[in-house]
């Protein structure tokens, strides 16, 4: 234990660590939460671009919320009618500080996804804006239609699309409408983003637990001492997690708590199918949002473990880093080149996948079963992960020796 | 409390670093001289278990030091040659870093690590960065923490490089001390720390044991080989070239030669009392300005 403490202190004292912890709070809690909410996502539009929005997100997302409450509750046909007149009369007006507080993209997705045939083409406006309200009815069977077609679009028939439509089922109807836009924020956005932002100052935290050791070129004395390398390597792997868990854990407190201070709880019941219709999980948003977060904690459980294993083969830091980095980018950055069992395959690396999927209706097929994409998502990196820990130690015991 | 070396072999390949060594070291300490390239370092570090040897082994009071394990590291400090650190940290830290290392109880290494601070006199410097630390004081602190675990056999490698000759003085007092109930074995290029503190020495070349014994023992064998010749200034350099020269020094227009070697090297020639230094040069005579 006490070596624990002693490893844990060093990774703390480094530079390095204190910068990119620092630079990872203010990334995450400061630009992605606080001015996000306060200013630039929040900030209520002055027509131009979200850097020009006013500095009153607090209020706005009140009023919004204030807004949305007048059709609270159940959605059924004629709220939704309600919601499209309400917005038409503010189009019509032009007011744009009422345009602020409607619900204005996650509405208007829905009514152009579940009406397409009263779209007109030549109107340039938003369906919403000219629809005939009393038109929109049928809400829940043209969503079970939509998601019907979906599968069959994406080639998913026969057991896989079973499996997903039985799933669906499951899904609580009618839906529950509150305002939408706060968590569309969190679930579509902050969360799936997280991992990606965690992945470079993860990396530059864990690089040098063991290539650093090359560099000190501490291996003779850490080899003839009586606990020897095997207690100081699973002091380095504790520290090294610990760490990891440390900078997650001052991230979650940093994004829920400002997400409480400025969102609040309200809509934290509301079905996910309120942010993508054809979501077939049946989970509510805070359901969501506690899997996205164990989704990028166990992810970064799991990259620990692997950048931990490219420090041990890596000689210097510098190349500890780069390699940990290319385990999550390089993937990123090359997936949508390819076929896309190839590109599921690679969602499963820690921190490559998205959180998001739990509004997608991507499956893998195993022994012939299928499972639902986020299933294996949330367990397989962060396997993958640990079970790069023996090969790190293995490793470094080899370096220290020559 | 015996360490036994027992046809300690090591080869690299075709290369043989050391060759069929044999020895049985009780308390005290031992000084390995050899030049470089000798198979110094790579016998050491098979005594402290880093190499496995190629062939023999080594025994700690008749126990195979490999079937041991932790259970001798517990008994052994080492210095390595390349002495590694954690430039990070600060003397205390690193001295109980590897306290925790050695299984010392978080209590008692604290009492340790301060003692042990003014036995190096680095206690002023305790919570100072190790990367701000001179070669001298770095080298106090690879001193300090090899004396950590009180040790029962103690291997250093080149133990005194950078300390300054006060700092020089006070190691081998130290060592001195510490040899007389414990097995201290130092390797060195400084023939005289070895002249000073060894109670037996170990004189490796290629890869053996090529003399063993006291220093008076070993100075005894180089006795009949060393000579001084008073020769012109400007002969000294061709005497340079045909003989080993341990000494060379300017007395008016002649120079004073210090020659090894088994016969009189020249008529004007006499005899000299010989040193350890002396046989260093009659066995290693390229290691010439030691």
């Amino acid at each position: 234990m006490e070596l624990f403490w002693l490893e844990h202190k060093r990774l703390w004292k480094r530079k390095s660590t204190q910068i990119s912890v620092l630079l990872c709070l203010i990334y995450v809690v400061v630009f992605g939460s606080i001015l996000s909410y306060q200013w630039f996502t929040f900030g209520s539009s002055t027509g131009y671009n979200s850097f020009r929005n006013r500095f009153d997100g607090y209020a706005s997302i009140r009023a919004c919320q204030q807004y949305a409450g007048q059709f609270g509750g159940v959605l059924t046909d004629e709220a939704l009618q309600e919601m499209v007149r309400d917005y038409q009369s503010i189009t019509d007006r032009d007011d744009m500080d009422e345009m602020n507080k409607t619900d204005r993209y996650k509405v208007p997705s829905w009514v152009s996804q579940l009406y397409p045939e009263l779209n007109h083409p030549q109107d340039y406006r938003l369906e919403i804006s000219y629809v005939e309200p009393e038109k929109l009815t049928g809400f829940y069977e043209r969503r079970q239609k939509i998601l019907e077609d979906f599968l069959a679009i994406s080639d998913q028939t026969g057991e896989e699309r079973e499996y997903l439509l039985k799933m669906n089922e499951k899904v609580e109807q009618p839906f529950r409408y509150q305002w939408t836009e706060g968590w569309n924020v969190i679930l579509g956005s902050n969360l799936p983003e997280l991992g990606m932002v965690m992945t470079l100052f993860l990396t530059i935290s864990l690089a040098p637990v063991f290539a650093g050791e090359w560099h000190d070129r501490t291996g003779p004395l850490l080899l003839t001492t009586k606990n020897g390398w095997k207690e100081a390597a699973r002091a380095k792997i504790c520290s090294g997690l610990a760490l990891a868990v440390e900078i997650f854990g001052l991230i979650l407190v940093g994004g829920v708590g400002s997400q409480l201070f400025f969102l609040g709880t309200e809509g934290w019941d509301m079905p996910i199918q309120m942010i993508k219709l054809i979501a077939v999980a049946p989970m509510n948003m805070l359901q969501a949002e506690i899997f996205g977060y164990v989704f990028v904690f166990l992810g970064v459980i799991g990259y620990a473990g692997l950048v931990m294993l490219l420090s041990s083969c890596a000689k210097s830091t510098f190349a500890a880093l780069l390699l940990g980095l290319s385990a999550v980018y390089l993937p990123l950055a090359v997936s949508e080149y390819l076929p896309f069992w190839a590109q599921k395959a690679l969602d499963l690396l820690p921190l490559v996948g998205s959180p998001a999927d739990i509004f997608r209706t991507n499956t893998f097929c195993i022994f012939g079963k299928y499972v639902w994409s986020p299933y294996l998502l949330i367990i397989v990196p962060v396997l993958l992960g640990l079970g790069c820990v023996p090969f790190a130690v293995r490793r470094w015991a080899r370096r220290m020796r020559r | 409390m015996e360490l036994s070396l027992d046809r300690l072999s090591k080869h690299y390949g075709s290369k043989i670093a050391v060759d069929q060594v044999s020895a049985v070291l009780g308390p005290g300490v031992y000084g390995l001289l050899g030049a470089n390239g000798a198979g110094k370092t790579t016998l050491m570090r098979m005594l402290c278990g880093i190499l496995e040897p190629t062939a023999g082994e080594v025994l700690f009071d008749g126990k195979s030091i490999a079937e041991m394990g932790a259970g001798y590291r517990n008994v052994l400090g080492y210095l390595p040659q390349d002495f590694g650190y954690y430039p990070g940290d600060s003397a205390e830290e690193f001295l109980m870093y590897l306290s925790a290392l050695k299984g010392i109880p978080r209590h008692i290494a604290k009492g340790r690590v301060k003692e042990l601070l003014e036995v190096v006199d680095l206690s002023a410097c305790a919570s100072k960065k190790l990367k701000t630390f001179s070669g001298g004081m770095k080298q106090r602190i690879g001193i300090a923490q090899a004396l950590l675990n009180k040790p029962e056999v103690m291997i250093l490698d080149e133990p005194t490089a950078g300390l300054d000759p006060r700092e020089r003085v006070r190691f081998r007092n130290l060592i001195s001390d510490y040899g007389e109930n414990k097995i201290v074995i130092l390797s060195t290029h400084i023939v005289s720390d070895i002249e000073a503190i060894a109670d037996e020495v170990l004189l490796m070349k290629k890869g053996s044991f090529v003399q063993k014994g006291t220093v008076s023992e070993l100075i005894d064998k180089a006795r009949g080989k060393v000579w001084e010749l008073t020769v012109p200034s400007s002969q000294a350099h061709s005497w340079q070239k045909k003989a080993t020269v341990a000494n060379l020094r300017h007395e008016g227009e002649d120079v004073v030669l210090r020659i090894i070697s088994d016969h009189k090297p020249d008529e004007g020639a006499i005899r000299a009392e010989a040193s350890l230094e002396d046989l260093y040069l009659y066995y290693f005579p390229a290691e010439k300005g030691v």
